[in-house]
């Protein structure tokens, strides 16, 4: 009996400066498989379709269960996590691509240390006296945890960025995950006293005015985290602060 | 004052929190991960981290804890450091608190604790199902902050080939290539702090992340440093089996009233609903009567195992059980085990309320690791420390469950601090040393690569051998250990690594070669697969996670002792050192009754 | 790159004021076109009086140059360096919002042109004097008709889209469920302006008075 097979069709791209090119994969089914799957049977059997003998496809991917963020990538024309896509969910043949928004390195490997960078310009983090032992934290109800814990779970795989209309190169917006984070840090009791920095570097150029509410990221983010509401709220924030800071001083 | 320089490898737990020291201190550290430290397999951790904190009334206390995590572990721990985390732990939270991890909360806005295995006690802090990222993400926000003062410089998508030794032996600095453009460099340091984590690639599949190859640990093996307790391997008794990964499987499934079976028809073709209850074989419930379905972690995994492996009754196909809870009512399952099942439905696309789940025990934790002292973190090889999963101090013959993520904080902080110390003391730095020290050991991993990349008549694939390994060692050294079947498997890896000699690299541009540097950590997965059955082989006994069937039971007598492995001359030597015991007599280990 | 990236604060300045130039004082003007028109329905002397009212307001050109000319030309002009800074997906990802969003541009070009020629015609070439009988004879024409539905309909949806970005983008409806709502609201502005509009130059066209019973 022949094995059930599928194709897969990846944009393949050795460095940045070299020219694209498409290859097709023909592979052996098996239940359960994801597209992690097919890019390591790929490694292990790196010829096309045709019978040429190619190299093996970079990839991100680390934890295999979406937690990570590394393995951000285009599935059949959508961006999401490539260890959760399932071959048997999945038209075919199926159709990978690395994230356009971002530098790409090979094949569907892309650098993403952009969001890092935005994470620090826009200071995302609580910052604290030091390591010593001060005793616990604030306390915080359980309704503000949960809404904090929701927020907390961006993995900064870039797929919102990715859908967003407003981020290309003629327009360097940070995108939903930063304007999310920044809300969560604000909305600690420790982190509100320092909300002010934060604010203003999301007042500039590629900061939350840059968002026109196409409402794309909330569709894609695979940890389901509310962005609309968050980008929403963070541009009252800043409102807020900027009126105040214009009409008694910061 | 001369600034001294601190590198630390590894961006996980024990990583970050160690960077944190550092700069604390006012020294700068460069921060070297293969993944952009916010991804490090640190954020796979689901269940929580413990702390005494006895904010429940129940008069828990950090003695308590020390006793667990001891007892868990079968007294194979030095006892003056566990004392040392768990009185530390509950500061721990507290500064985890502080920095903003959105622990889940009582009415009354304190952290919230919930009870895990091997305690009697509420002791478990937790952030939704995802504590392990929370913490991650909290300790990765500090050393952003550190690193917008400039008081850490991070080299993500860098990996550490091995470690820069001056004539003396002492660590000057470290070697490592550059992921993208696959450059080797050498970077000179007075310190350098180990923090790369787990082995789980080692079994091939497992619990853990792709990056958890434990190639570091093994270079630095290479180059001198002690590899301790390296057989205590913990394995998961219920993960979902998948081709690229297994992914755990809350015990919860089970406390609510979860099945496990097989049919009893050996490779019985049907679906699982087909075969009437007759045809079934709760062999949990049947083989431990009392405490049925609910038999501790490492029973429900032997008797899987043996299920599987020696009665050959696994399912059609696939070496897994079912665990069932088709029999549960909805409205129950959606109430208390929604989150869990969800994960097998996203990753199996099959739906457990109508299935029953194919599971089955996955390499999880390795108790073992580099060998540290008792007090610093500090390894055999003077200028190197070690902390979180990659060291072995902490957890003895098997890891309390949420005991994890609390050593490596503290243990990683621990060698933040005393590498500063180590690195301030020193009369002569970094910077002293001969260029041709940094220079012979960029050669000597350059020609490494080169040979790789030169070798144009290989034949075997990188991926199989892999996979060969891993299943090699799934098999024979984990739950259950024959010494027959170990030396097969001792002779298998031999021949693995014949055939490495050989191996093709199907990739041999100089541009994010991926398989280049897998290709590097499969070597040194093959050496590290050999401490661990060789140590196997060796401990004769029963002790924590260490299950022999020949030698049933705990042998304090000859075995109450720490496995070295050292590297000699390529060969791989065992010795063994005393355990510290001064705090807690010894006391036999029994699941069957309350302790 | 940008023109705006000047100075960090100048350039949210620039993006608040297109936003708020949309809602005031050109939509609360759209509201008080359509109210003052509306007389339209009524009779063709109540409309005259009405216009002569508008036309003979102290201060006109002023007003008008303030409130109208500037806004509409900052707010539809930067718009458009607006839309060049997007690069909208919708054809791929068809969302509800996806789809406003390009709607939203291409809604606000229309009316932009349209508006363009609406003040061109009927306040430059008349100098500023229209009547009833004026506007009917523009009307008549349907190419002239046609364009008028299209761009009274497109400033309508293009309003209604407008408020419910604004509310969001104010952070007035933060949660789902009051963005949702405030979608509705602006989808019920964008419906009745759109029928009021059409209303008016229907009943130009037709010469008809449907409201003319309120005179006695
Ligand atoms: C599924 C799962 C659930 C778990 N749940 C819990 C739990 O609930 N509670 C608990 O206490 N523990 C739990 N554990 C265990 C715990 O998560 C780990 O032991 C712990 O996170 C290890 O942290 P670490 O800092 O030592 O290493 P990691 O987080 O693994 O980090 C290792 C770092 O080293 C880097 N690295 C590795 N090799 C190199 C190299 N050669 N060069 C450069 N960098 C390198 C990596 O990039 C990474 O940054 C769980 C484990 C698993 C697998
Ligand atoms: C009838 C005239 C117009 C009215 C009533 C109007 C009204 C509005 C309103 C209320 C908004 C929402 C503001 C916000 O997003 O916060 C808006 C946005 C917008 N308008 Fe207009 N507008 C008009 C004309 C134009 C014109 C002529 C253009 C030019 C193309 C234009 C382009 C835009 C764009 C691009 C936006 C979106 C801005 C953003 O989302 O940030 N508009 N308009
Ligand atoms: S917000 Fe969601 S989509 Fe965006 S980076 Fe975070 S997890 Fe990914
Ligand atoms: S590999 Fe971590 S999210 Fe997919």
């Amino acid at each position: 009996m022949a094995d059930k097979t599928f194709i897969v069709k990846i944009k393949r791209q050795q460095r940045p400066d070299e020219a694209v090119r498409w290859e097709e994969y023909e592979l052996r089914y098996r239940p359960h498989m994801n597209v992690i799957i097919c890019l390591r049977d790929i490694a292990e059997k790196p010829f096309t379709r045709s019978g040429s003998e190619s190299t093996p496809v970079s990839y991100e991917a680390n934890c295999l269960e979406e937690i990570c963020g590394a393995c951000a990538m285009i599935v059949n024309g959508k961006p999401r996590q490539a260890c959760t896509a399932l071959v048997d969910d999945l038209e075919k043949p199926i159709r990978l691509e690395p994230l356009t928004k971002f530098p790409l390195i090979r094949d569907l490997q892309v650098d993403r240390s952009s969001m890092f960078e935005n994470l620090k310009r826009t200071k995302c983090w609580i910052p604290i006296d030091g390591t010593y032992d001060l005793g616990p934290g604030p306390r915080m109800s359980p309704e503000t945890q949960e809404v904090g814990y929701a927020l907390s779970q961006c993995i900064t795989c870039g797929n919102c960025l990715e859908i967003c209309p407003k981020v290309n190169e003629h327009s360097n917006f940070v995108g939903a995950a930063i304007v999310s984070q920044v809300r969560l840090f604000n909305m600690h009791p420790t982190g509100a006293m320092h909300a002010g920095p934060r604010l203003e570097a999301l007042m500039g150029p590629g900061g939350i005015e840059d968002c026109d509410n196409a409402q794309n990221c909330v569709k894609v983010c695979p940890k389901g985290i509310p962005l609309t509401e968050s980008l929403a709220a963070v541009n009252g924030q800043v409102l807020v602060h900027a009126v105040k800071s214009f009409f008694r001083g910061s | 004052m001369r600034q001294p320089k601190i590198i630390i490898v590894g961006g996980g737990l024990a990583g970050l929190m160690a960077a944190i020291k550092v700069a604390e201190a006012g020294v700068t550290a460069d921060l070297f991960s293969i993944v952009p430290v916010k991804r490090s397999h640190s954020v796979c951790a689901q269940g929580g981290i413990n702390a005494a904190k006895n904010l429940k009334g129940e008069g828990d206390s950090t003695w308590k804890h020390f006793d667990d995590t001891i007892y868990g572990g079968d007294f194979l721990a030095n006892q003056p450091l566990v004392k040392g985390m768990c009185e530390a732990a509950p500061a721990i939270i507290d500064l985890l608190d502080r920095m903003g991890v959105m622990f889940n909360r009582t009415p009354e806005g304190l952290l919230d604790f919930r009870r895990f295995g091997g305690t009697l006690y509420h002791r478990t802090a937790f952030a939704g199902a995802t504590t392990g990222q929370q913490l991650l993400y909290a300790l990765d926000e500090q050393v952003r902050r550190f690193e917008a003062e400039d008081k850490v410089k991070k080299f993500e998508g860098w990996t550490f080939l091995s470690a820069v030794l001056d004539h003396a032996g002492v660590c000057r600095g470290i070697c490592a290539m550059d992921l993208k453009t696959m450059e080797i460099k050498t970077f000179a340091c007075d310190a350098a702090i180990f923090c790369t984590g787990g082995i789980g690639a080692v079994f091939g599949r497992s619990t853990n992340s792709v990056v958890c190859t434990g190639s570091a640990q093994s270079a630095l093996f290479q180059q001198g440093a002690y590899y301790a307790n390296g057989e205590f391997i913990q394995v998961h008794p219920t993960a979902i089996p998948g081709e690229d990964k297994l992914r755990l499987m809350s015990e919860s499934a089970r406390g609510e009233g979860g099945r496990v079976w097989v049919p009893k028809t050996p490779q019985d073709p049907r679906p699982a609903r087909q075969i009437p209850e007759t045809e079934r074989f709760y062999f949990l419930e049947e083989w431990y009567p009392k405490y049925g379905n609910l038999v501790p972690r490492d029973v429900a995994t032997r008797a899987i195992h043996k299920v599987v492996y020696e009665m050959k009754l696994g399912l059609a196909g696939d070496p897994a059980v079912y665990l069932d809870v088709t029999h549960i009512p909805r409205e129950v399952l959606e109430r208390k085990l929604e989150g869990i099942l969800e994960i097998y439905q996203k990753f199996v696309g099959v739906d457990p309320h109508v299935e029953p789940m194919k599971v089955f025990p996955a390499m999880h934790y390795t108790m073992g690791g580099l060998w540290v002292d008792n007090e610093n973190q500090a390894t055999n090889i003077p200028g190197v420390y070690a902390a979180g999963e990659c060291e072995y101090q902490y957890h003895g013959a098997n890891r309390l469950g949420a005991n994890s993520l609390v050593s490596c904080i503290y243990g990683g902080g621990i060698a933040g601090t005393a590498a500063v110390r180590y690195a301030r003391s020193l009369e002569s730095g970094c910077e002293n040393t001969s260029p041709a020290v940094y220079e012979r050991e960029r050669v000597r991993q350059q020609d490494i690569s080169d040979a790789l990349l030169n070798q144009h008549t290989g034949t075997e694939n990188p991926l199989a051998i892999w996979r060969e390994m891993g299943d090699v060692m799934t098999e024979n050294v984990t739950v259950i250990r024959y010494n027959a079947a170990m030396q097969k498997t001792m002779a298998k890896l031999d021949e693995l690594s014949e055939r490495f000699k050989r191996i093709n690299l199907q990739d041999r541009t100089q541009w994010s070669n991926q398989t280049l540097n897998f290709v590097r950590e499969l070597g040194n997965m093959l050496i590290l697969a050999q401490v661990i059955t060789l140590g196997a082989i060796a401990r004769n006994e029963t002790r924590g996670a260490h299950y022999k069937p020949e030698f049933p039971d705990r042998d304090d007598r000859n075995w109450l002792k720490t496995t070295i492995a050292s590297w000699d001359a390529g060969k791989i030597k065992l010795d063994y050192e005393a355990v510290d015991i001064s705090l807690l007599p010894l006391r036999e280990r029994k699941y069957t009754a309350a302790k | 790159m940008s023109v705006a990236a000047t100075d960090s604060k100048t350039s949210y300045l620039l993006d608040k004021l297109q936003s708020l130039s949309g809602v005031i004082p050109i939509g609360a003007f759209l509201a008080e076109h359509f109210w003052s028109n509306s007389y339209a329905l009524v009779s063709v002397g109540k409309y005259n009086d009405v216009s002569r009212e508008l036309q003979q307001i102290p201060w006109r050109i002023f007003v008008e140059t303030c409130v109208l000319f500037i806004p509409i030309l900052f707010h539809g002009l930067y718009g458009i360096y607006i839309w060049w800074t997007g690069k909208s997906n919708a054809i791929g990802h068809p969302w509800m919002a996806n789809w406003l969003y390009v709607l939203q541009r291409w809604t606000g070009i229309i009316a932009f042109v349209f508006i363009g020629w609406h003040l061109y015609t009927e306040r430059f070439l008349g100098h500023g004097v229209t009547s009833y009988a004026d506007v009917q004879r523009s009307l008549l024409n349907p190419w002239y008709l046609t364009f008028y539905i299209v761009g009274i309909t497109c400033a309508s949806f293009h309003l209604g889209n407008g408020l419910w970005n604004f509310a969001c983008k104010w952070g007035i409806a933060v949660s789902v469920p009051a963005q949702r709502a405030a979608g509705w609201f602006g989808a019920a502005v964008a419906v009745a302006f759109t029928f009021i509009g059409v209303a008016i130059v229907l009943a130009l066209h037709y010469g008809a008075f449907p409201m003319g019973s309120y005179v006695q």
